[in-house]
């Protein structure tokens, strides 16, 4: 099986370091999406970020503009949207509560990305190819990008994960310490909405939300403190994603499925572990 | 030569202010108030909650903001921590205070995620976020923190496998580790039995015989009576303020809440009569 894969390493190696970076980092985001039991957030994030993909390809089409069908373009409009979403998901509007505005975000993105590209060649496909995962696709560009986007991530928990967690978990604690909510709200949302917005394009819908809450709802049930998730989590995230390359590979398998169905055994297997409660 | 400009980066950031002569730099002798507040009102929209406010708190004094449902208690502590504006007036902190390291709060409740376990170690350790300090600060302050309350022995525990009363000293002990001078307290004996509340309480009353200043919103009378150098009574968008020997007294009470069943006080004797 591993002999397959290392065949298959010189010519897919751009997408397989890209899924393995994109798990990595996204699994760090997803520890405050879990710590705060945000679980949702993040799939509505990832379906306005595909709206976003979605909106992109039918302006280019509209307007016979091809650059804002570019990878570049959007990936853009993606991260727009997924900050976007990560913003206003994080409020409630007019009384209603968090979970009804994510919901709106979730229901009119995806219903919105459908609307779009139904009348345009090959428009349902790219929609379908973006919920479904692939992760083939992926090239040097976007694996640079996510080197890049990990490296800051790492930076960013060494310097600030204490004012971060304090932040997600108490922001009234948070505030009475002196920090900036809405400067720490919008660093969050951004971050989030990179990290989703970066990744969608490349390793589709379904990878995203699966890398941002499964690792993270493994670990919780295995780790102590929180301290700790931050270390166990992206290693889950390296280990499903892995092995879960390295069978697809040798079953010729989807890779950003199986890893999803990897990582989804590991939570059934950890739910009925031990818990130690002290 | 780079380890004494990294000592002196350390001590020029240091958020601890220098003890002189192992008193707080803040003390009873020390004329300036730790809070002082000058007509200050406060609104939600057009509701007025508060109208003129003005009193002091000095270095040492233990004082409770007592007052029914819907009387801005809580409103008024989230002024202080500049949670919400004030609509007029200001309040005025220490100088010692203003950049709020030394400022201590202990919430009602706690928000964070029971489904996560949190070491009583980190969840003590989150309240230094906003202070930069040196690892072995951190831990002597940790430590400081812990033994304070006597919660050295649970400091590896999951804060959600203890109970109410030592989930709120792992609480108080959130806030002690910024060495504050100000203790500003929301309820914290609201859901605890007799037992613990005084248990707590006479931590408290410890830790503000050793020179820290509390500030604590309650409902009980009874603790007031107990504990209580100062208090704050509010009612009605008005505040009465003063020692409590002053106005613990049965005609203001009466006056207040309708009870002249005081529970004992030692500074209420007469009132009694």
């Amino acid at each position: 099986m591993f002999e397959d894969f290392i065949s298959s390493w010189g010519l897919f190696y751009p997408s397989y370091i890209t899924g393995w970076l994109v798990a990595f980092s996204l699994s760090l985001v997803g520890v405050f999406v879990v710590a705060k039991d945000q679980i949702f957030i993040s799939a509505a994030v990832a379906q306005a970020s595909s709206f976003g993909v979605a909106l992109g390809l039918w302006l280019s089409l509209a307007t016979g503009i091809a650059w804002l069908g570019s990878d570049i373009a959007l990936m853009n409009s993606a991260v727009l949207f997924a900050v976007l979403a990560a913003l206003f998901s994080s409020h409630s509007i007019r009384r209603d509560s968090v979970e009804a505005v994510t919901g709106w975000i979730f229901l009119s993105a995806s219903s919105g990305a459908m609307l779009l590209l139904t009348h345009s060649p090959h428009g349902t496909e790219e929609v379908h190819r973006l919920l479904a995962s692939s992760l083939i696709g992926a090239t040097q560009f976007d694996m640079w990008v996510f080197v890049g986007f990990a490296v800051f991530t790492v930076f960013m928990l060494l310097r600030y994960w204490q004012p971060l967690l304090l932040f997600t978990l108490d922001p009234r604690m948070a505030a009475t310490t002196g920090l900036s909510l809405w400067r720490w709200g919008i660093f969050k949302a951004l971050w989030l909405g990179l990290a989703v917005g970066l990744s969608i394009r490349v390793s589709g819908m379904l990878y995203v939300f699966a890398c941002l809450v499964l690792p993270a709802l493994v670990a919780k049930r295995l780790c102590g403190e929180i301290a700790r998730l931050l270390w166990v989590t992206p290693i889950i995230a390296l280990f499903a994603s892995g092995f879960g390359f390295v069978f697809a590979n040798h079953y010729d398998f989807p890779p950003g499925q199986v890893t999803v169905a990897v990582l989804c055994s590991l939570l059934v297997l950890v739910w009925f572990l031990p818990v130690n409660q002290e | 030569m780079f380890k004494e400009w990294w000592q002196f980066l350390v001590s020029a950031s240091n958020i601890f202010p220098v003890e002189q002569g192992g008193k707080p730099v803040i003390s009873q002798e020390n004329q300036i108030p730790l809070l002082q507040l000058d007509n200050l009102s406060l609104a939600y929209g057009k509701r007025v909650i508060l109208e003129n406010v003005s009193f002091e708190v000095h270095a040492g004094e233990f004082w409770f903001l007592l007052g029914g449902n819907g009387m801005g208690k809580t409103s008024f502590l989230n002024c202080l921590l500049g949670l919400i504006p004030a609509q007029h007036g200001a309040y005025h902190l220490h100088p010692v205070l203003r950049s709020r390291a030394r400022i201590g709060f202990v919430p009602q409740q706690c928000s964070f995620n029971p489904s996560l376990a949190t070491s009583v170690r980190e969840f003590v350790s989150l309240g230094l976020v906003g202070i930069e300090t040196h690892k072995s600060e951190r831990e002597a302050a940790l430590h400081f923190a812990l033994q304070q309350l006597n919660l050295t022995a649970f400091a590896q525990r999951n804060y959600w496998s203890l109970s109410g009363g030592q989930q709120q000293r792992v609480r108080v002990a959130r806030a002690l580790v910024r060495r504050p001078y100000f203790l500003l307290m929301d309820e914290p004996t609201n859901g605890l039995d007799l037992a613990v509340q005084s248990a707590l309480l006479e931590d408290l009353a410890r830790l503000q015989q050793e020179g820290l200043t509390i500030l604590l919103v309650s409902h009980d009378l009874q603790l007031a009576t107990q504990y209580a150098t100062h208090v704050a009574l509010f009612n009605s968008g008005k505040v009465q303020a003063g020692t409590a020997a002053d106005l613990l007294t049965a005609p203001i009470l009466k006056q207040l809440y309708g009870t002249q069943q005081l529970p004992h006080c030692p500074h209420c004797l007469t009132a009694h009569v």
